[in-house]
């Protein structure tokens, strides 16, 4: 980090060693505090939960002009059926990203959908019926994608790993009186 | 943790499926308990409206001793945990317990809640609305209906003038049923789901277990083993039995394998030749 493009080569244009190695330590470092990711979007999504599961009841709840403005709720069926679909999707799509050895993971944006289904259910009124359906759901969900986060940062650390003991054995080989 | 192929392959497999049946089965179970207790509302509906009409000529004759014998025998059937008949004011007149008769039920209890929220009670309500959930003092989880006993033409015009034709109501019938039956076949319901839920799940893990184990690791074992006694100057050990992408892994192993023991023929032959 910081260093200009020419300071990392050498004249006759390979990378120098002393200069890659803090850069490499720094993504390695980098790669370990996202490999833990996925834990804490898990952490907020339990919270969460643990307040769905007491239906929300230290909130107060909404005066009946919100209620108005908000409308009829859809049926239960209706988010149930959201919910199956949202699922199905969000498994695939996050079987896929793994085939595919992508990087890329919705973390924070689950959590928005699942809190979404946890709030409809609430306005419905029928939370106690479905709690652990969107539990088991986001468990599943988040649980695939830090699985995805974790292995491919698993993977990056240990090629960036080989890249700088290669570095170090270039240097000790460049420190050598000849 | 995950270190091995097999736990990479069928870990998240394993959690994708699992927990989409399981998100499949509690809303299924979810909707089939919501079909259930609707259609045990509309079955208790019915026999209230049996009874109110069972009962019908016995109020219009104001035979009280015919309404307690209905009430006492509908009463005493199986499941039936209350059965009672109040005027509007609340008072008790006819029940199965008789030690009820004679007493004020509260109006912000539930069951009557419904109607008496606001300050004028509603007179007409919806059967799903007429029913409530609760458990009573025995410990029995109860499933009560609650439905009113409209004045009609022939109450008012009846020689005794009792009711007035503006009395809109003239009194309710409440009964509650045993919920036992239903919350055993809800719990019926609920293990059979969780047996299926372990079988997929053992299915799923089974069969992608089984396959990789014979399409994937024993041909790595086998390759393995072969580099393995190459590597030791085994080199007449043979390679039989890949197929799949792996045979072309095992061909280019195989073709190297073979080199090796020629050169090392050719170094014996030189060997032999240059000791002769």
């Amino acid at each position: 980090m910081g260093n200009s493009p020419t300071e990392l080569r050498r004249t006759d244009g390979s990378e120098n060693p002393k200069r890659r190695a803090p850069q490499d330590n720094e993504k390695i470092r980098r790669l370990k505090a996202r490999s833990s990711h996925g834990l804490y979007v898990m952490a907020l999504f339990i919270a969460m939960s643990v307040a769905a599961i007491r239906d929300f009841d230290f909130f107060p709840s909404f005066p009946p002009k919100i209620h108005d403005l908000l409308g009829q709720p859809p049926s239960a069926e209706m988010i149930s059926t959201a919910l199956l679909i949202y699922s199905f999707s969000a498994i695939i799509l996050v079987l896929s990203r793994m085939m595919s050895g992508s990087e890329k993971s919705g973390g924070f944006i689950q959590v928005a959908y699942l809190a979404g289904f946890y709030f409809f259910y609430h306005f419905v009124g029928t939370m106690e019926e479905n709690f652990w359906a969107v539990f088991a759901a986001g468990m599943t969900i988040l649980g695939l994608e830090s699985y995805q986060v974790w292995t491919w940062c698993r993977e990056e650390i240990r090629i960036q790993e080989e890249i700088v003991a290669g570095h170090e054995r270039n240097k000790h080989k460049d420190d050598k009186p000849n | 943790m995950l270190r091995t192929l097999s736990s990479r392959a069928i870990v998240p497999v394993a959690v994708a499926v699992t927990g989409f049946v399981v998100v499949c089965c509690i809303l299924l179970y979810s909707v089939m308990k919501t079909d259930m207790v609707n259609y045990t509302i509309r079955h208790e509906t019915n026999l209230t409206d049996t009874v109110i009409k069972s009962a019908r000529y016995a109020m219009l004759k104001s035979d009280r001793e015919m309404l307690c014998n209905i009430i006492a025998n509908v009463g005493d059937q199986k499941g039936v945990e209350h059965l009672r008949i109040f005027n509007k004011k609340g008072l008790i007149m006819f029940s199965r317990d008789p030690g009820e008769t004679g007493r004020l039920v509260d109006k912000k209890s539930a069951g009557c809640i419904s109607c008496h929220a606001g300050p004028v009670p509603i007179s007409t309500i919806g059967s799903m609305e007429r029913a409530r959930r609760f458990t009573n003092e025995r410990g029995v989880r109860v499933l009560a209906i609650t439905a009113p006993i409209y004045n009609e033409p022939a109450c008012f015009n009846a020689a005794c003038h009792f009711h007035t034709s503006e009395e809109k109501l003239l009194g309710t019938l409440d009964i509650g049923l045993s919920a036992a039956p239903l919350l055993k076949s809800l719990a019926i319901i609920r293990s059979r789901m969780v047996i299926f839920s372990i079988m997929v799940l053992i299915l799923t893990v089974g069969g992608v277990a089984a396959l990789l184990r014979r399409q994937v690791f024993i041909p790595i074992r086998e390759l393995t083993e072969f580099t393995s006694d190459i590597n030791n100057g085994n080199l007449n050990s043979e390679l039989t039995g890949i197929s799949g992408e792996l045979s072309d892994l095992a061909d280019e192993v195989r073709a190297m394998a073979l080199k090796l023991r020629n050169y090392e023929q050719e170094i014996q032959e030189l060997k032999s030749a240059r000791i002769r």
